[in-house]
């Protein structure tokens, strides 16, 4: 491994992901800098239920209309996330457990993942560009992000057999994107996955306060009837 | 890839109304002359007002909202807007959103402030870029807060929307009819501006009236009794133009043995605060409604059926008013729930035996807690109940929700995005339309005459008192 790889797989790469926590602690304090709501009316629902259930919303794709009518879209939206998930273990596996991918499955494995993600990216890179819906809200931001996501995804799967004697340029490009998303990241609409946890808490208190979450069916009616009020 | 055409409809083109308001400074009405009724003055930096009063008004629900979407454009899969116009962009929530998102982001957001091209931020550069805003919140959005409940972020579209015609009312940038309402209300604490002696007048017509139709003796519509289980708080169209409303409702409550109140002042339950995006006018009329149940020591409110009545009342209105909530506060439909569980009204769904579909409002269904409740009325009051599909917290607006039943100038717009709704209404067969709120039954009606269904709009105040069995006398 030459030199130059090793500081970008190490130094670099600890110096731009405190670089990214920084920024996003400051993220944090700046959404803190805005006034809570105080909620002063008597409960109909439970406010704890409401957040579990806001948070949690992701995994029940049933719990939404909109995905129940595009169960295609939270497949890819989970294909995508998960080729996330991987490339970012990735970059710690390769200089900290590189061991783990001498193991011919497990290569294979982050590259099916990282690959299927890649394919999504493509997807939605098209949708982005032929939906007129979704083009017309698209800023140069939502390109930048989504086509940075789709390169990185093509590094990762090259990156991860991790043979730096015959292929780092491979590893080079890989960790160099790495290194430029997290200086990058807090800056993009990547960092929703940063608000995402805040805004489904609020929504989830407000909601779960009102008895609205967790969403329940207007059910056949039971020998109990309506809940007490 | 063809070139997509980005224009608004014309609908959403409308200029700037206003008449009303000179003729409201004209007159130096109170609430002009004390500030709170906002008027338009095309002399002042109305974009330096705004960009204030966004940077003062926003909270962190709010902000999290601006900050999180991600452009993914699922929510046009729920909006009814978007769904009856899929040619047409820019009724896609997000987009109706970014009007004011790319305005907080060249204000408040680092990438915007930097390099705003980048993220599509812009500050609006004059009166014109605000009457646009004005068009797209007013005009295009129920605010049904069906897109919130689909996004998957989180994003709670429906409160930026309102969060942005607030900021605009304050400028006196606002529909007409809006206006007029919004007037209405600050002058004479009631959005039709009902005057007292109306009130009264009509109040004691009712009861007459109620006696000689049902025979009974003795039935009564108190106004101002002190120490009573409930004050009943209504909507201004059951004195102005449905009275059947509060007769039904006097009918239920006699026979129910109920000990109850209209009160004198503070008794129009609806709130123009709600979809003007006024805060202070919210807590004005909902402060109203609880300082009168505190003066007459009424033991809880009982809010007619009426959606963002109910919203704004048992919700809305406490948090707006900055008061804690002390005396429990209801719909008429859980009262009615009551009744029926304690025997103290015998109903007979043979009654009603013609098919019956059920409309859930947006505020009480999306943004209050009533579901199952009506549901459960309604099954036993009449004998062929069925469900429109979606429905409950999914079902879709009437279309006349969130003010616009007082705009005419998007009415266009609004009709054509009810296609949904006709469409729902259709499938279900029923002969009847029954909701819960007096706003939607004018949507629903203008919805079936447009598409000419054949279908009626009742409440369930009236499918009750239709149904109640000969057998019942006051409890």
């Amino acid at each position: 491994m030459s030199p130059f790889l090793r500081v970008l797989e190490n130094e670099v790469q600890i110096v731009a992901l405190l670089f990214l926590a920084s920024v996003y602690v400051f993220r944090i304090l700046w959404i803190l800098r805005f006034e809570p709501t105080r909620e002063r009316t008597r409960p109909a629902g439970s406010k704890r239920e409401g957040i579990a259930y806001s948070l949690l919303s992701i995994s029940m794709p049933w719990s939404m209309e909109a995905l129940r009518k595009k169960p295609g879209f939270y497949v890819q939206f989970l294909i995508f996330h998960l080729g996330v998930t991987a490339a970012i273990a990735a970059t710690f596996i390769i200089p900290y457990r590189p061991e783990l991918f001498r193991t011919k499955a497990v290569v294979l494995l982050f590259q099916i993942i990282i690959g299927a993600a890649f394919v999504v990216g493509l997807m939605r890179l098209r949708r982005r560009l032929r939906n007129p819906a979704v083009r017309l809200i698209s800023t140069p931001d939502d390109y930048f992000s989504l086509i940075l996501m789709i390169l990185y995804f093509a590094a990762a799967v090259l990156a991860v057999p991790n043979r730096f004697p015959t292929a780092e340029w491979t590893l080079v490009l890989f960790f160099g994107l790495t290194a430029f998303f997290l200086v990058y990241v807090p800056f993009s609409k990547i960092s929703h996955y940063l608000y995402y946890p805040f805004a489904r808490y609020v929504l989830g208190k407000t909601l779960g306060h009102r008895g609205v979450f967790p969403i329940k069916e207007a059910k056949e009616e039971t020998a109990f009837g309506p809940p007490e009020k | 890839m063809g070139r997509q055409k980005n224009e608004p409809p014309p609908a959403l083109k409308s200029p700037l109304e206003t008449s009303s308001q000179e003729r409201a400074r004209a007159a130096n009405l109170g609430s002009v002359a004390e500030g709170r009724l906002k008027l338009y003055d095309p002399q002042a930096d109305n974009v330096r007002k705004f960009l204030d009063l966004l940077g003062r008004k926003i909270n962190r629900p709010l902000a999290l909202s601006f900050a999180a979407c991600v452009h993914c454009g699922l929510c046009a899969e729920s909006c009814h807007y978007a769904l009856a116009r899929p040619d047409d962009p820019t009724m896609t929530p997000a987009y109706k959103a970014d009007q004011i998102r790319r305005i907080f982001k060249r204000h408040k957001d680092w990438t915007g402030r930097i390099i705003p091209w980048w993220v599509h931020a812009r500050y609006p550069r004059d009166d014109a870029d605000l009457n646009l805003l004005k068009n797209i919140v007013f005009g295009a959005c129920s605010a049904c807060r069906r897109c919130t409940l689909n996004c998957p972020m989180g994003v709670d579209t429906a409160a930026l929307v309102r969060f942005t015609r607030g900021l605009l009312t304050e400028l006196g940038i606002v529909p007409e009819g809006i206006f007029n309402v919004n007037r209405d209300q600050w002058e004479t604490g009631n959005q039709m501006a009902v005057t007292e002696e109306d009130y009264l007048e009509t109040i004691a017509w009712v009861r007459e009236e109620l006696e000689s139709e049902t025979g009974i003796r003795g039935i009564e519509i108190p106004v101002d009794r002190t120490d009573c289980d409930f004050l009943y708080v209504i909507n201004p169209r059951e004195i102005k133009f449905d009275p059947r409303s509060l007769s039904d409702a006097a009918r239920i409550f006699h026979l129910a043995g109920e000990k109850w109140t209209l009160p004198k002042r503070g008794w129009d339950m609806t709130n123009y605060g709600l979809f003007s995006g006024d805060d202070s006018l919210g807590a004005y009329i909902a402060e109203n409604v609880y300082q009168a149940a505190a003066w007459l020591r009424s033991g809880r409110i009982v809010i007619s059926e009426c959606g963002h009545g109910y919203r704004s009342t048992r919700w809305e209105g406490y948090n707006w008013a900055g008061r804690d909530q002390t005396v429990p506060t209801e719909s008429v439909v859980i009262t009615l729930v009551r009744y029926l569980r304690q025997g103290r009204i015998k109903v007979d769904s043979a009654k009603n035996p013609e098919p019956v579909t059920f409309h859930d409002s947006c505020n009480i269904a999306r943004s209050g807690d009533l579901v199952e409740e009506p549901r459960w009325v309604l099954r036993r009051v009449c004998a062929d109940f069925r469900e429109m599909e979606p429905h409950g917290r999914e079902n879709f607006c009437c279309t006349g929700g969130g003010g616009l039943l007082s705009t005419p100038e998007y009415r266009s717009l609004r009709l054509e995005a009810a296609k949904i709704k006709a469409e729902q209404l259709q499938a279900t067969g029923a002969k009847l339309v029954c909701t819960m709120c007096h706003n939607c039954v004018d949507g629903l009606a203008d919805v079936i005459k447009h598409y000419k269904l054949n279908l009626k709009v009742v409440q369930i105040l009236e499918l009750v008192s239709r149904a109640l069995a000969s057998g019942n006398v006051q409890s």
